[in-house]
């Protein structure tokens, strides 16, 4: 079972999120020059902040502390993690299924609206 | 009775007639009932009627390079891209994801490369203006932000050697960054209730939509210029590629950009000083 082109190129440029978190420190630059535009004129975070941290933690196992930066940045990374794998046994030649047609309902939708609200809110009232 | 997909041209088999998925692509579609002075065997298909009427009538013109040549092909589509977008997105085939690829890897890496060489030359006095701004801008008491300070300073002192090794990483940062803005893209369109074609209409609309990337042959405006062209191509594409209304492609456009700015800033920054310090090395 071969990946078509379009698998090819999302799993590698999740590899590459994951491998960027992987290899890049958290306290020398380029990650260390990082700052949210948003966070310094308004002082609230936008609705990614976090998602660094997140990245560099769940790369390294530290899931508690990757959820604990941005809930949505550890589902992201962990998501991006099982696309690489999903992506790499289908190129192995195992058996894995299609990614399935994501279809989105209404209450899908709004149900994930009111997960990144959540998310937002979380890094809002965080000290 | 067979039936051929309009999304990847394949035919197949099928007993029932109706809305049903391509077993190919996946992508739905309508297999209508036998008409009676029909042939019962031919192959025929309807496209789903939500959304409007399917892109991909011939192909692009780099869809179809393997008849015009590459060169006069690539000009052909950056120029209906520029000019005549909704033309170029109408003939766009959803089915052909490698060339879309191809198109935006060659003109965003090419051009990429011209533009860094042609500021490494132009503006190189430029950089140490800045640097000497903003030191008298300090000695006065105001604050600049450490990390524009050490980006300016990376920039500044880096060598022809440098700019040339980021230069020709260019190519794979596009492939990424193409993957990226799609990927963040289509998960906008789903949640705003606008991808009725899946993730290769929006992968045509975010791939053609890098042409104005031409325009950072010019010194200075011409990345500010691609940027604003680029969402606004980008909605154009989402809009036909999509079969969805201008105030949804507009939104769908848009999102990215306002929602993740910071993001884009700091995958931009990451991205230049990784490329600094590997030519630092």
């Amino acid at each position: 079972m071969k990946a078509t082109v379009h698998e090819l190129g999302l799993a590698g440029a999740a590899l590459s999120l994951l491998v960027a978190a992987a290899v890049l420190p958290l306290d020398a630059p380029p990650l260390s020059w990082m700052a949210c535009p948003l966070k310094a004129a308004t002082g609230l975070p936008c609705l990614f902040c976090g998602c660094t941290h997140a990245f560099h933690h769940a790369v390294r196992g530290e899931m508690a502390a990757a959820f604990g930066a941005s809930p949505l940045g550890a589902l992201l990374a962990i998501g991006s993690a099982l696309l690489v794998i999903w992506t790499a046994l289908r190129l192995l030649g195992m058996p894995a299924p299609r990614l399935p047609q994501v279809a989105a309902p209404r209450r899908l939708r709004l149900l994930v609206a009111l997960g990144l609200a959540a998310n937002w809110a979380w890094l809002a009232a965080r000290p | 009775m067979l039936a051929r997909c309009p999304n990847c041209r394949e035919t197949f088999s099928t007993d029932r007639t109706g809305l049903q998925d391509c077993p190919h692509c996946r992508k739905p579609l309508v297999v209508p009932g036998a008409a009676p002075e029909a042939p019962p065997q031919q192959p025929s298909f309807v496209p789903p009627q939500a959304g409007g009427p399917e892109p991909g009538g011939g192909g692009t013109p780099w869809e179809r390079r393997d008849r015009l040549g590459a060169f006069e092909a690539w000009k052909q589509t950056v120029w209906q891209a520029l000019f005549e977008p909704g033309k170029l997105f109408e003939s766009a085939r959803l089915d052909r994801g490698p060339a879309q690829l191809g198109f935006a890897v060659l003109t965003g890496g090419v051009f990429s490369i011209i533009g860094q060489l042609l500021e490494r030359a132009l503006f190189a006095g430029q950089r140490e203006q800045v640097m000497k701004m903003i030191e008298s801008v300090q000695r006065e008491g105001a604050k600049v932000p450490p990390f524009i300070q050490k980006m300016l300073t990376q920039s500044a002192e880096s060598s022809w050697a440098q700019t040339i090794l980021i230069a020709l990483l260019a190519p794979a940062f596009v492939f990424i960054l193409v993957y990226l803005n799609a990927a963040v893209t289509h998960g906008f369109a789903l949640l705003l209730g606008q991808a009725r074609r899946g993730f290769p209409a929006t992968f045509a609309a975010a791939t053609y939509s890098l042409a104005p990337l031409v325009l950072l042959v010019i010194p200075g405006c011409g990345s500010l210029a691609a940027l604003i062209w680029i969402i606004v191509l980008t909605g154009v594409g989402l809009k036909i590629t999509h079969g969805i209304g201008s105030g949804g492609a507009a939104a769908v456009a848009l999102a990215p950009y306002l929602i993740l700015c910071c993001g884009g800033c700091a995958v931009a920054i990451a991205a230049g000083a990784a490329f600094s310090r590997m030519g630092g090395g």
